[in-house]
């Protein structure tokens, strides 16, 4: 390979295409981001609430999306679609078509002026029809960009040019440009990283469902609308046919999943059982009756990820009705009703009427998608999802082409989340020579010493167009500005965001040797990072500047009454003015980097991160407990795709073995930790003293064996019982003696989902039919029979399901009031199950009895966690910082984790969390310094009496008391600001700077003025 | 008392594999015991029966309950159930499998005495001759009655005619009134067609049975006769 480039091409701008963009370009590489529609943001932005945290999802997603949009080596191209693409990994050149956005973004200020005029209605796509928007539109409230586009399809000038016009003649800033025709742009990267998304499934075709003939039937995609604030009724539930809100709402679960008959999808969806829990609860929380009956019918309930099976378990408690029953057809009742007639386990009929129900729709890849990956070469799998392989999970065929996401199967957030992380691991693995050679700078010039100054504020009153000043006198307030203490100058500007305002406020700066800045204008949600730019750029610390909201919190929702707004904006003013007289300069604080990671665990997880951080030029020290590489895995047959796993294994062994830049220390465990992000020193047993810039803990989990008690089904009591991983063993050596076995039996979730685990093991189902399906193939006359409670082959592992029962192997479902029961007749294994439909015990005789005894995490892991101050849930597991969108971060910054210490996984998902691992390492590693928060807190020691409640309140460790000085001592590089201990010090000893009491006070005091 | 358990030693599902061998595709092992198909059949609950209990009963291999079960009459056949399964599993054409496995003499009596008869003839087993006489006289009533059908055609045995009718045996039996409607309809829209003097009878309850060999001959002989009338369509009623 030449030199390679030092961009990546991402395509699609939902959650995983934002976070490798995100990922990379803060690791050194340019990012062009393309994405099809107006807005990034992809599906989860279309969602209510995210499992299993309750997560308002536009409020966890738009932090990410805001920085996407505003970042300096991002370049977002929105209504664009990828041509082609030639070259080879490292040099490609890529084809883009750029479609007219007919608003230039640089002068839309999205006041939303043209939409109020446009006469032309349509529906709205966002809320999948539910609702309607105008041809001039923003895709969603929050949209990154927040720019108006215009439907070409629906837009009446550009159909009948002449016609219409409007949005045109009212738009403040003269944004419209009806002449913009499509761009097409050459791009040339490195890399491409494919994060294409899915498509919820149409149930059209599925008539017995009703959907499109009965009004009251929807899709779960339009349910998240109907319950999203945002949505086409305010987040007030209201049904389709009369707008009234539902009393009775049914889930009707594998809605074009699971289905090889109608929906041609044999494959599990994997996310629709836990997002119809998740439904039904949130539903409930939103009837304002306060009565809402839920009630969910499905085949298994499959809650395998972490924190689900808690989740599924709590909404039992909270009067979730579940019914493992089908549902044939959804007949039309009464006053838009619908019945529903369903056969319990038992055979029993029941009819039920219901005033909604919901199609729990599974997830397919959009058709415009496979012909994109047709026309590069990407290689799509049985069920048109992109082709991968557990060794390599998110590699395309075609070398250099990377993928994350939904696209390559059905998947979750943190899942997408964490693959697209490990994308973004591949291509700096590819282009690591190209580091910072495409990425961009800001520089600013050095900042004027403003402590010796009396203050100078200068206050900026914006119009917003007419959004603020049709209902404020921005006027009088600008005038009423100049009166305050300490303001020198005010000014009202038309758009005071716009780029020649922002070049003018600059000046103004500059000219009148201001050195406070208040901004009274719209949000610093969206507007304050831009607003403190320009404060740099004029020579002055940011810290020296304050907004007040005079838009959303005044002159929105204030508009029948002009003249409080106004008295309100004064307010608000003044009290900003208060304020920043007694805000100082901050420190831009900074933290240098030792380039070298620590890596706990060489398993697999701890192997392949430290692989791809040492590929990256980074020097790693590899530790494990043992006094062999490998872990868990070396007790692995083959993945459920039939991967052997000891070969692959022995080649991972071998390059880390041989990698000049992985130092391993065999038989060492952490002892001691100091230091922080950028600069840790960890002591090992050995003695050994390792210094480096992050962490990734990979310290694995171990196998339940249930030795005694309830779960014991005679495991260490008959040599023929055995858990998985003993089976495992006799499939690697080639035991010839299973070839004659006659029956066997294994038993699901032994130990799993029980009171004392009561988590699901996630890969414990797959890897029983795995290994019953191996049986069969060493003897295709054996019997074998799965004793499971629900069967949880997710995504394409559902394949693996099916074909287990193609080839004759039976499944019979026991609940936890009717256990198997295990028994030795003369040495030989009975046991005794009720099979619920034919409503009979059923005696089995197996030959071997195997166990798919679940994951259990380790009992050392607690101690390794306070050692780098990390959080553990209450099973044992590790806790990242976010369920959702930081599933490998921890709380503590610089240290990560991966593979089986966060959540039993099978070998794909350990692979792709420990790539993840790497790429959010080397984040910090490619860096000589790192930023740390500005806003910390700060000890007065004269009033410390070193009580140490300031220790115990920080989440963060980031507080400590001094041994000399018996005083309470801030970490900087630790403290994130939270402002818990100022809270808790009694003895008003710690503020936060700019944020002190005095300060607050003075604000508080200005609010009382008026 | 407890009920004693089945014992499952060894499973032998000897009908489900007599099943499998004669309909490749039935998919019985792929059913996931989901319940849709007992959701929406109406024969569930009859006879302690339901679809998924029955292709349970198969896959266990419990051969003397689905052999003995009169469940498979309840069963119309209708598909509804694969009609949604989400395997595609068509317990109907199982069903009629089963039906056929069961000797004769356990068979509903009027059922198999129908397709008896209709071996012979038609199902009612009134002789050719009176069908033709009936239809006759019928006709004739019609014409005299209502001067406006007086030229209301009810061919028999037309050789060249372009449709050829068959006619369920119950109403010239039973009904014969009942068959004039259709005529009529047929005299509107002015269409060449036929009645045959043999193998007359639309009805088909060989199919019921589950004798394939016997529901064979029975429409081999129609196909004979049209083909001997020389129609170009035949009009199936039933």
């Amino acid at each position: 390979m030449s030199t390679p480039k030092g961009s990546v091409l991402v395509v699609g701008g939902g959650i995983a295409g934002v976070q490798a963009a995100l990922d990379l370009a803060d690791s050194g590489f340019y990012v062009h981001l393309v994405e099809k529609s107006s807005a990034i943001g992809g599906s989860m932005s279309q969602l209510d609430k995210t499992f299993p945290t309750n997560d308002c999802s536009a409020c966890i997603l738009s932090p990410k999306l805001v920085e996407a949009g505003r970042h300096l080596n991002i370049n977002l191209l929105t209504l664009s679609e990828v041509l082609d693409v030639s070259g080879e990994p490292g040099n490609f050149t890529v084809r883009v078509k750029q479609n007219p956005r007919y608003v230039d973004p640089n002068k839309c200020i999205a006041c939303g002026t043209c939409a109020q005029k446009c006469p032309k209605k349509v529906p709205n796509e966002f809320d999948l029809g539910l609702g309607k928007r105008k041809a001039i539109y923003l895709r969603y409230p929050q949209a990154v960009p927040l720019k108006y586009a215009i439907d070409p399809k629906a837009c009446i000038y550009l159909n009948k040019p002449g016609r219409c016009g409007f949005c045109q003649k009212v738009c403040p800033t003269g944004a419209i440009n009806f002449d913009e025709k499509p761009k097409e742009l050459s791009l040339e990267v490195g890399t491409i990283i494919l994060a294409l998304g899915f498509k919820p499934f149409d149930p059209t075709s599925l008539d017995f469902t009703g959907y499109g003939k009965l009004n009251n039937v929807v899709t779960s995609m339009e349910f998240e609308r109907l319950l999203s604030p945002s949505g086409p009724c305010m987040g007030h539930l209201e049904r389709p046919s009369d707008k009234k809100e539902p009393k009775k709402i049914a889930w009707l679960q594998c809605i074009g999943s699971r289905d090889i008959n109608r929906a041609c999808h044999g494959y599990c969806s994997s996310v629709c059982c836990m997002y119809a829990i998740k439904q039904a609860v949130i539903a409930k929380e939103h009837a304002q009756s306060g009565d809402l009956a839920s009630s969910i019918f499905y085949m298994d309930m499959r809650t395998h990820g972490k924190g689900f099976e808690a989740y599924y378990e709590r909404a039992k408690e909270q009067g979730i009705e579940f019914h493992r029953a089908r549902v044939h057809t959804v007949l039309p009742a009464e006053n838009d009703n619908l019945t529903l007639r369903y056969t319990d386990t038992k055979g029993n009929v029941h009819e039920e009427e219901f005033e909604l129900v919901v199609l729990s729709v599974g997830l397919e890849t959009d058709p415009g998608v496979m012909k994109l990956c047709h026309e590069l070469g990407i290689q799509l799998d049985q069920d048109n999802f992109i082709s991968t392989t557990p060794f390599a999970p998110v590699a395309t065929n075609r070398q250099g082409i990377y993928v994350c996401g939904a696209v390559c199967e059905p998947k979750d957030i943190p899942q997408s989340v964490m693959e697209a992380s490990a994308a973004a691991c591949k291509a700096q693995e590819l282009l690591s020579k190209a580091r910072w050679t495409e990425t961009k700078k800001k520089e600013f010039p050095p900042e004027r010493n403003v402590y010796a100054e009396p203050p100078r504020v200068g206050v900026f009153v914006c119009s917003c167009g007419i959004n603020i000043a049709s209902v404020v006198d921005v006027k009088e307030v600008t005038e009423y500005a100049k009166t305050l203490p300490g303001v020198v100058f005010a000014q009202n500007n038309l758009f005071t965001c716009s780029q020649d305002t922002i070049n003018q406020m600059a000046e103004i700066i500059k000219r009148e040797r201001l050195n406070r800045v208040v901004v009274a204008s719209c949000t610093p949600r969206t507007h304050e990072p831009l607003f403190q730019e320009t404060l740099r750029e004029a020579g002055i610390n940011k810290f020296l500047f304050e907004m007040a909201n005079i838009r959303d919190q005044d002159s929105w929702v204030h508009q029948n009454w002009p003249e409080k707004a106004t008295e309100k904006a004064k307010d608000l003013v003044r009290m900003a003015v208060a304020k920043v007289l007694g805000d100082e300069p901050l420190p831009y604080n900074q933290l240098p980097v030792t380039k070298k990671a620590l890596v706990i665990g060489a398993g697999v997880a701890g192997m392949v991160s430290a692989l791809s951080l040492a590929d990256q030029g980074f020097p790693v020290c590899l530790v494990e407990r043992k006094d062999r590489l490998g872990g868990h895995a070396r007790k692995f047959f083959r993945t459920w795709q039939g991967q052997p796993m000891q070969e692959y294994l022995e080649e991972l062994t071998k390059r880390i073995e041989d990698h000049p830049l992985v130092e391993i220390e065999l038989g060492a465990t952490v002892e001691e930790v100091s230091g922080s992000v950028g600069q840790f020193k960890t002591r090992l047993s050995n003695g050994k003293d390792v210094e480096h810039g992050v962490a990734i803990v990979a310290v694995g989990a171990e196998s339940y064996k249930p030795r005694t008690g309830k779960w014991n089904y005679l495991y260490g009591k008959n040599p023929n019982v055995f858990t998985l991983l003993e089976l495992d063993q006799r499939f690697i050596k080639a035991d010839k003696a299973l070839s004659g076995l006659n029956q066997a039996v294994f038993i699901h979730c032994v130990g799993s989902r029980v009171p004392e685990r009561p988590y699901c093991s996630r890969v414990c189902c797959t890897h029983a039919i795995d290994q019953a399906l191996k049986l069969k193939e060493l003897n295709p006359d054996m019997d074998i029979f799965m004793l499971y409670r629900d069967i949880r082959t997710y995504g394409k592992r559902e394949h693996l399901y099916q074909e287990a029962r193609e080839k004759g192997i039976i499944f019979i479902r026991y609940d936890l009031e009717h256990l198997p029961v295990a028994s030795e007749e003369d040495g030989n294994i009975v046991i005794e199950v009720e099979d619920q439909i034919i409503g009979e015990r059923i005696r089995l005789h197996p030959d071997i009895l195997v166990l798919a005894s679940g994951v259990r995490p380790r009992d050392d892991v607690g101690e390794l966690s306070k050692l780098f101050k990390c959080a553990m849930t209450q099973e044992g597991f590790l806790l990242e910082a976010h369920m959702k969108l930081r599933p490998v971060d921890f709380a503590t910054d610089g240290v990560y984790l991966a593979g089986l210490c966060h959540y039993p996984k099978p070998v794909e998902e350990t692979i792709a969390q420990a790539q993840a691992a790497a790429s959010r390492a080397a984040m910090i590693l490619s860096k000589d310094a790192v930023p740390a928060e500005s806003i910390t807190a700060q000890v007065n020691p004269m009033k410390c009496t070193g009580c140490g409640v300031c220790t115990r309140v920080c989440a963060y460790h980031a507080v400590a008391i001094d041994q000399n000085s018996g005083k309470a001592a801030v970490d900087t590089g630790l403290c994130k600001g939270c402002g818990a201990c100022v809270a808790g010090c009694r003895s008003d000893a710690i503020t936060l700077r700019n944020l002190g009491n005095e300060q607050l006070m003075a604000e508080v005091e200005a609010a009382m003025e008026g | 008392m407890e009920k004693e358990s089945v014992d499952l030693k060894t499973l032998r599902a000897r009908v489900k594999k007599q099943i499998e061998d004669a309909v490749p595709d039935v998919r019985i092992d792929y059913c996931l015991t989901c319940g849709l198909c007992a959701s929406g059949c109406p024969a569930t609950g009859l006879e302690d029966m339901d679809p998924r209990k029955f292709l349970r009963l198969l896959v266990l291999g419990q051969d003397e309950k689905i052999l003995n079960t009169n469940w498979i009459y309840s069963c119309t056949m209708c598909q509804r159930c694969k009609y949604a399964c989400p395997m595609g599993i068509d317990v109907g054409r199982i069903v009629y499998e089963i039906r056929g496995m069961r000797p004769k003499e356990k068979r509903p009596k009027n059922l198999q005495r129908s397709c008896d008869l209709q071996k012979k003839s038609n199902s009612t087993g009134i002789p050719n001759e009176d069908f033709v006489w009936v239809v006759n006289d019928v006709l004739e009533e019609v014409r005299q009655n209502e001067p406006q059908w007086k030229d209301l055609q009810a061919p028999i045995d037309k050789k060249g005619a372009k449709y050829y009718l068959n006619q369920n045996a119950k109403e010239p039996t039973v009904e014969p009134e009942e068959m004039v409607p259709l005529w009529k309809i047929l005299h509107v829209a002015g269409i060449d067609w036929t009645y045959s003097s043999k193998w007359w009878d639309g009805a088909n309850y060989c199919l019921f049975t589950g004798d394939p060999e016997d529901w064979e001959y029975t429409v081999r002989k129609q196909a004979e006769v049209v083909d001997e009338l020389g129609c170009r369509y035949y009009i199936n009623t039933e």
